[in-house]
């Protein structure tokens, strides 16, 4: 590969020598002439010994051959990767002609060509973080908001599903049926773009948090209905023969046993949450993802989607360790 | 026995059907305040259905319950049997005080708290009250040492203990026991009679299931026997452990328990 390039790029200076033979006295023309065939044979050593030979010019002289046969070396070094020699090229002719811009230009390409591509990565990262952080600070808000309303929703859903009056229990298991049962893309593009037609416009904030807390709510309610459910029944009895109400029972005895066998499904669908957030950047929400997309496809700089990545993981690992805690704490009591 | 006193439990007509089998079978009792009653009887014969109809924990499909003269638990409405409003029935249960089998701890408080519940949130009586009397009935079963640690670390001695403390913090009228000792390792049984005895001795009226015949000799003022259903004979310890007289049955079904 390295010796195709090499090859293209001698191939190319052979055309420049060729349709420039115009550039120094007649002199120096054969030397430029020679060492075009040498290059053309391989002989790349050959040509740069050559082009040395053209000395620096008088003050006051033409140095149009010295500043060719500068810039050619140069050529030649940068092709053969020597980055150091061919800066060593252009400051010689910088030297003579501060001002040259040929030699100017060629010097800050070389500059730029050898910062490494981590500082490239970091310099994007810089130009990019800010947007990100604004749209993953939305994300955040919306998972915040998510967590806060789901386990609420979930609880009641949760109760009524229990619940012994059949209207109530009925209500949420088609609630359940149908928040389970259909994507939450469309759940969303139904709160947001369907709901206006019925006379409801909502804000894409408050949409998507509409959207995700029923959404999880729903899940959340069946998660939390099966947690009550495994607490043995001789807890409720107990309860109930000390004389504490239904209400009473549940709320100081069942519920809080549920705690821990709550955490751990509970954070995988947490887990999941952060994630499902990307999906509200199709209502027009800009959060992580939808800034991360724009800027995509603004820069076409993949270094923006990698950017997202870390950052969703950053707040998913978070998550992952704060729930971690949760969970120890709540079952502090089982530790012998 | 005085018998000029009035009954703090009166039950006609109990009957209690689980489908097609009926566990308490048109069973009448009454217990006088003081009283201690123990009852035996094979597996199935609905001993624990009883008890746990009195508080109301099972539904009734028949009957009266009478506690301290008042009818209690169910109001005719329509012309059809419902249970009495759930206040009420709260009302009545916080009187009477229910030990279990499985003792039923509240694992995720602690020995304290789970003492202290009853008064604190049934009873809505001050945290430092509710503390003062769990510690005293703590006291009484003598595990005041172990407060501050959760139920998971204790014995199925203690937490039956525990559990005797928990109902007796209602002040409870009426205590009942089903089967407190079935589920401890036999040198354990000491201890938890111990502490029902010491109740006993107070004063305590008190209706007790088990297969421990030491309860019905040393502390019963009636035993009664149970089988189908029905109350198949009752009587004081001595006509009941004397071998003179007496059912078949009954003598079989002690042979084998002891
Ligand atoms: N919830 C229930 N549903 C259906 N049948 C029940 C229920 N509870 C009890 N039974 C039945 O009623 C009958 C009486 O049960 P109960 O628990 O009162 O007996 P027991 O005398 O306490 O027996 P054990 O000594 O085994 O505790 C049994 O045949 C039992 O199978
Ligand atoms: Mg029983």
């Amino acid at each position: 590969m390295k010796y195709i390039l090499g090859r293209a790029a001698m191939a190319l200076l052979f055309l420049c020598m060729v349709a420039a033979p115009c550039l120094g006295g007649d002199d120096y023309d054969q030397l430029f002439r020679r060492s075009s065939d040498l290059m053309a044979q391989g002989d790349l050593d050959g040509a740069l010994a050559l082009l040395k030979q053209v000395p620096a010019p008088q003050a006051g002289a033409d140095g149009s051959a010295f500043v060719s046969s500068r810039m050619q070396a140069a050529r030649i070094h940068a092709a053969q990767d020597e980055v150091a020699k061919a800066q060593a090229d252009c400051r010689e002719v910088l030297k003579v002609f501060p001002d040259n811009s040929e030699a100017r230009n060629q010097l800050a390409a070389l500059e730029r060509a050898q910062r490494s591509r981590w500082a490239t990565f970091l310099s994007d990262c810089l130009r990019f973080l800010p947007s990100l952080a604004k749209g993953a600070m939305m994300t955040l808000l919306l998972v915040l908001c998510t967590m806060l309303v789901s386990p609420l929703g979930g609880l009641l859903i949760a109760l009524g599903r229990i619940s012994r009056f059949r209207p109530v229990s009925g209500l949420c298991w088609f609630i359940i049926w149908f928040f389970r049962g259909t994507p939450l893309l469309l759940q969303l593009f139904f709160i947001y773009y369907g709901l206006p037609s019925l006379g409801i416009t909502l804000s894409p904030m408050t949409a998507a948090v509409i959207g995700l807390g029923l959404n999880y709510s729903a899940y959340l309610g069946e998660i939390i209905r099966g947690a009550i459910q495994s607490i043995d029944h001789g807890q409720m009895e107990a309860a109930k023969a000390i004389g504490m109400t239904y209400g009473q029972a549940m709320r100081r005895v069942i519920i809080p046993q549920t705690y821990k066998r709550l955490m751990p499904p509970v954070g995988n669908e947490f887990i999941a949450l952060i994630k499902d957030t990307a999906l509200v950047s199709t209502i027009a929400m800009v959060e992580l993802m939808r800034s991360a997309d724009q800027l995509f496809n603004t820069y076409f700089n993949v270094t923006a989607l990698v950017l997202a990545a870390v950052i969703y993981l950053l707040l998913t690992t978070m998550f992952t360790f704060i729930f971690e805690k949760i969970e120890y704490r709540a079952g502090i009591y089982e530790h012998r | 026995m005085n018998i000029a006193r009035e009954p703090l439990l009166d039950l006609k007509g109990i009957t209690k059907r689980f489908n097609s089998l009926t566990a308490v079978n048109n069973v009448d009792l009454q217990v006088l305040p003081g009283e201690k009653l123990v009852i035996i009887g094979p597996s199935g014969s609905g001993k624990s259905t009883l008890l746990r109809s009195i508080n109301l924990l099972d539904e009734l499909d028949e009957g009266v319950i009478r506690f301290e003269g008042q009818e209690v638990g169910y109001v005719t409405r329509h012309g059809r049997r419902h249970l009495d409003r759930p206040k009420a029935i709260c009302t009545l249960r916080a009187e009477i005080g229910m030990v279990f089998q499985h003792f039923h701890l509240f694992p995720h408080m602690t020995v304290l708290g789970n003492v202290m519940e009853g008064p604190l949130t049934v009873q809505r009586k001050p945290a430092l009250e509710a503390r003062g009397i769990a510690e005293d009935m703590l006291a009484k079963v003598g595990l005041s040492d172990k407060r501050d640690v959760y139920p998971a670390t204790l014995s199925g001695g203690q937490k039956q203990r525990v559990a005797i403390a928990r109902a007796l913090a209602m002040r409870p009228k009426l205590m009942l026991f089903d089967e407190p000792t079935s589920a401890l390792d036999p040198e354990l049984v000491g201890e938890v009679f111990d502490a029902i005895h010491t109740l006993a001795v107070e004063g305590m009226t008190m209706i007790i299931v088990t297969h421990h015949m030491g309860f019905a000799r040393e502390l019963a003022d009636r035993v009664i026997f149970m089988e189908g259903g029905r109350f198949i004979d009752q009587g004081t310890p001595q006509e009941f452990f004397g071998n003179e007289q007496g059912n078949e049955r009954i003598k079989n079904f002690l042979n084998r328990l002891m």
